[in-house]
């Protein structure tokens, strides 16, 4: 009988310091935005001076990153073994996920933008090294935010060169009411297909001058359809493995779990998503402004920049085209993420293999783990593959350097998920917030002590580890990142 | 006094509310007085002020008799549409083995699971609906010689409930999932299978950590997805004053997703039809889907698919057991559609219950609904916006709900937070159908809709406030005794509304 009581006192506790650490989280980044730039100072200053060690440690980082393997493409292609059938329709979820989509809906597979998005298109994005990738060299939103007479201003972390970068506020503006979600950079305002609607963009200067934005770069889609699949029960097996070693090294991790089904969520930078299927609707929505039946309501209903009737995407019932009906858009997009091969790694050469030798002896394998099996699975093509996608799955601490202030979920602030490793040899900006385009950089970056609001960085000691190789064992890790 | 089939006495205190001192005393007294009301028509009532005074208290004419009032889809659906509607209904009643099934889509359930059909629990008064009057889970734990025993909480003329456990059981660590009444082990279907044990619930309820809810019928959703948060909201801040003056406030439960406002679930947890269907298949069957591809216990290889099967039968070939067939269809794509996309197209499809044609009582009674304040959260209508899909386009859904959260205090608390939806905080349930609805509240405490009107009153304690609901419950107790020109009290004839819809 007591114990109702204290555990309905302990769940008002909880509340109250999650409330709590809102609040101080809030006061942390006012204070702390001025560590965060010395921080980008010094990772800068890193990427130009790569001998200047980071992090505390007196060992000398000589690595330096070699950049992206050049094109052609490690990835893009489709999972070798799907069915003939499944092979046939290839054209038509391609076709969808490059899709350019205008304001109004005039045929089943258009139309749809806004009133509020980020881009037009999910292969805009999604574009490096090829469709279904992150981030292209040139930022794309470039030609998109004026697209069709929009009268958008771009926001002051866009940059020509720099990586697509995606804004969501920590507090309702000007509160202390939790948000967390994604405030698109773009209206429809001004465009010819939009006209009479009346809406201004977010203030993220504000919200940057108020510790109140957060920024999240584009996560790549290779071997999404592989990853949904692995087993909850292999994730937990491997995080109880090695526990001594991860104890020396300060390793813990956790899972982030569904609130739905109570198995393990695994895309998004905090695994907040479960499946291929949940990301499509949820992506078309925020990203795009593009209803469907997963997500049927607009983001924003302010009258005049309504223009179609919702969902703008459904299951299209005209006959002739298949014998029942046929999927919508959001379905199309989300067997194009499905069935995207991972990468291919490069050549093994007599460096890399040392450099993944010694990615184990850092204890970077501790969470970036080398690979999952994927169970049987009634989609062949999907089942029995071992994938090398170099992540646990699991969301950890990374110190006061990475939090962003955001909880997703069961990953707190400072937690992030094990980014999968594989392509990355072609990847051109790394961290949740793209903050860095060079990989030596990147793993410095794991490093952070802790404060008074989050712990340290579980990735402290096998940076330590990493900056105490020798030169040649650094740069063999280096250059095994880069033949992913 | 003649309340009929009354649960009262069997149900209060026997659930969430156990282990709760406050409450239990809190429940005993109302128990108590309800028992009163019982026996004792002269009685006033909860010491609100005589609404049973010297006249007849209300009564629970009880559900209205088949046939149904729902389960019709859409007259306005396509042609198209509706070619596929039987089909739509063939899959939502469709049995679910683990392997081995008479048909391709028929296999997947278990591990772990509640039951081995959407139309076992949502069946009354038709497809689609809620619990039946008798409980089907006793014609179902068993089947194929499976070894469950039937936990303490379900009977068979009672609610079909599942089970949460708001803890982690042993730990504070909050769990909120549901936890599948059944399991596969031993069944014929699942060759192999013996070592999956059920949760121990009785544990669970010696430890205050148990929870339950019920099957929430689904005609209607279609329309329900659609409502516009603008809506929604204007909606919320409409009646500010008045509904102050009452207690009402109530918020969105938000998609953590899009933003936007969820809306199916007892605390409006769910987003549309798709994540709902997705989310039931796996957690209430087993079956997982491409929302959600994981079996929902991994924990023994020979509980898992691929199991071996007979020659000629259906066979699981892995996760997830239900998907889109986009592979095998000897013509593409005669099975296109997995499970899970007909269950939301079914559900979208579905009309709403339709009420019986007004009488001068129900008239009455829906004014006296709105006098005493219960339509400031069980809204009357929202209208849809235009959509593609004709049939629910610019529709007005008389759904009775206002889809928001509002605090119900401890007397409905169930310690569970979903969302933003709080441990007290319930959806406002709509009452659109409850004319022939046989359980009410989240737990399906009572059968007696006048009970369940008194379950919306709760006083704070030290964890929750008081139920929003408490100010239009007073009003409704107290409520003139008189009869009326129609025969009825003014609180007769709200009951008799209700029992309309």
């Amino acid at each position: 009988m007591g114990t109702k009581n204290t555990k309905g006192i302990a769940m008002s506790l909880r509340t109250k310091n999650q409330v709590q650490a809102q609040l101080s989280k809030h006061k942390w980044l006012k204070a702390a935005l001025p560590v965060a730039l010395l921080l980008l100072v010094c990772a800068v200053a890193t990427a130009y001076f790569p001998r200047s060690a980071k992090g505390g440690s007196t060992p000398t980082v000589t690595a330096t990153d070699p950049g992206p393997r050049p094109l052609p493409a490690n990835a893009g292609g489709f999972l070798p073994s799907l069915s003939n059938n499944e092979q046939q329709i290839e054209p038509s979820i391609t076709t969808e996920f490059n899709r350019v989509h205008d304001v109004i809906v005039t045929s089943p597979t258009d139309g749809g933008l806004g009133p509020r998005f980020n881009s037009n298109s999910c292969a805009s994005c999604h574009a490096y090294p090829a469709t279904g990738g992150s981030s292209p060299p040139s930022n794309p939103l470039f030609s998109v935010y004026n697209y069709n007479g929009a009268t958008n201003t771009m926001p002051f972390f866009e940059t020509s060169t720099g990586p697509i970068l995606e804004a969501r506020f920590i507090n309702v503006p000007g509160t202390s009411t939790p948000d967390g979600n994604i405030h698109q950079l773009f209206t429809v305002v001004g465009r010819s297909d939009a006209k009479g609607c009346s809406i201004t963009q977010p203030d993220f200067t504000t919200a940057s001058s108020t510790g109140n934005l957060v920024l999240r770069q584009v996560p790549p889609l290779y071997g999404d359809g592989l990853i949904e699949v692995v087993r909850n029960i292999d994730i937990i097996n491997n995080m109880n493995s090695n526990l001594t070693v991860k104890a020396t090294l300060g390793i813990t991790g956790h899972p982030n779990y569904s609130g739905n089904d109570g198995s393990i969520l695994r895309f998004g930078w905090k695994a907040s998503v479960r499946s291929t299927l949940l990301m499509s609707g949820n992506q078309f929505n925020n990203e795009m402004g593009v209803t469907n039946e997963l997500f049927p309501n607009e983001i924003d209903q302010t009258p005049g920049c309504v223009f179609n009737p919702v969902p703008e995407t459904v299951t299209n019932f005209t006959p002739g085209i298949l014998t029942e009906f046929f999927p919508d858009d959001r379905a199309r997009t989300e067997y194009f993420t499905q069935w995207l091969a991972p990468p291919t790694p490069g050549p093994s050469t007599t460096q890399s293999k040392n450099g993944k030798t010694q990615f184990t002896n850092a204890g970077c394998v501790y969470c970036h783990t080398t690979s999952f099996k994927t169970p049987a699975t009634s989609r062949p093509a999907l089942g029995n593959i071992t994938i090398n996608l170099y992540s646990d799955l699991l969301v950890h601490h990374m110190g006061p350097g990475l939090a962003d202030g955001l909880a997703q979920a069961g990953a707190g602030p400072d937690e992030f998920r094990t980014a999968p490793l594989w392509g990355i040899g072609q990847r051109l900006w790394f961290m949740h917030d793209g903050r860095t385009n060079n990989i030596v950089t990147a793993i410095e970056d794991h490093y952070s002590l802790g404060n008074s609001t989050y712990p340290a960085s579980e990735a402290n000691q096998s940076v330590t580890n990493f900056n105490n190789l020798n030169s040649t064992n650094q740069q063999d890790l280096v250059d095994f990142l880069r033949s992913l | 006094m003649p309340i009929d089939n009354s649960p009262i006495q069997a149900h209060s205190g026997s659930k969430s509310r156990r282990g709760l001192p406050i409450f239990l005393t809190l429940a005993a007294l109302v128990a108590v007085s309800m028992a009163a009301l019982m026996t004792r028509p002269a009685a006033v009532v909860h010491g609100q002020g005589g609404a049973c005074g010297a006249n007849p208290c209300p009564v629970d004419p009880g559900p209205r008799p088949l046939p149904a009032n729902a389960g019709n889809f859409y007259s306005a659906l396509t042609p198209n549409q509706s070619a596929i509607t039987t089909r739509l209904t063939q899959i939502f009643t469709e049995v679910n083995f683990v392997a081995g099934g008479p048909l391709v889509k028929t296999v997947g359930l278990g591990p772990r699971f509640n039951s081995n059909s959407c139309n076992s629990c949502h069946a009354y008064p038709a497809v689609g609906g809620s619990s039946p009057p008798n409980n089907p889970l006793f014609g179902i734990y068993q089947l194929e010689g499976a070894t469950n025993t039937m936990p303490y909480f379900i009977t068979s003329t009672g609610p079909v409930i599942v089970a949460r456990f708001p803890y982690v059981p042993g730990t504070t660590t909050p769990d909120g999932g549901v936890h599948q009444m059944f399991t596969i082990s031993n069944r014929t279907d699942a060759p192999g299978c013996t070592q999956e044990v059920q949760p121990n619930f009785t544990q669970a309820q010696s430890d205050n950590d148990i929870i339950f809810r019920q099957v929430t019928p689904t005609y209607g959703a279609g329309l329900v997805e659609l409502i516009q948060e603008s809506a929604i909201v204007a909606n919320m801040n409409s009646n500010l004053t008045l509904k102050a003056s009452l207690g009402i406030t109530g918020h969105p439960n938000y998609s953590d997703d899009d933003g936007t406002i969820n809306r199916f679930g007892w605390k409006a947890q769910q987003k549309s039809l798709i994540y709902f269907s997705g989310e039931a298949y796996t957690v209430e069957e087993g079956v997982s889907d491409e929302a959600f591809p994981s079996e929902n216990d991994e924990t023994y290889p020979s509980c898992l698919p691929p199991f071996p099967v007979p020659p000629g039968t259906n066979k699981t070939k892995g996760v997830p057991d239900d998907r889109n067939d986009t592979g095998e269809a000897p013509k593409l794509p005669v099975n296109f559609p997995g499970d899970l996309e007909r269950f939301s197209l079914s559900m979208r499809f579905l009309a709403p219950p339709t009420p019986v044609a007004p009488t001068t009582s129900t008239a009455n009674g829906f004014a006296v609904f709105q006098s005493v304040g219960c339509n400031l959260c069980h809204n009357v209508s929202f209208t849809t916006p235009s959509s593609p899909i004709a049939a629910v386009s610019n529709q007005t859904a008389t759904l009775y709900s206002d889809l928001l959260v509002h605090d119900m205090g401890p007397g409905d608390a169930d310690n569970v937070q979903q969302g933003n939806a709080t441990g007290d905080q319930f959806r406002t349930a709509p009452l659109w159908g409850i004319g022939q609805r046989y359980f009410f509240m989240h737990d399906g405490r009572t059968t007696n809709i006048v009970q369940a009107i008194e379950d919306h009153m709760s006083m704070g304690n030290g964890i929750y406030p008081n139920s929003e609901a408490n100010a239009v419950i007073n009003n409704f107790n107290n409520l003139p005794t008189t009869i009326g020109s129609d025969g009825n009290t003014q609180a007769q004839d709200l009951i008799n509304f209700l029992r309309s819809l």
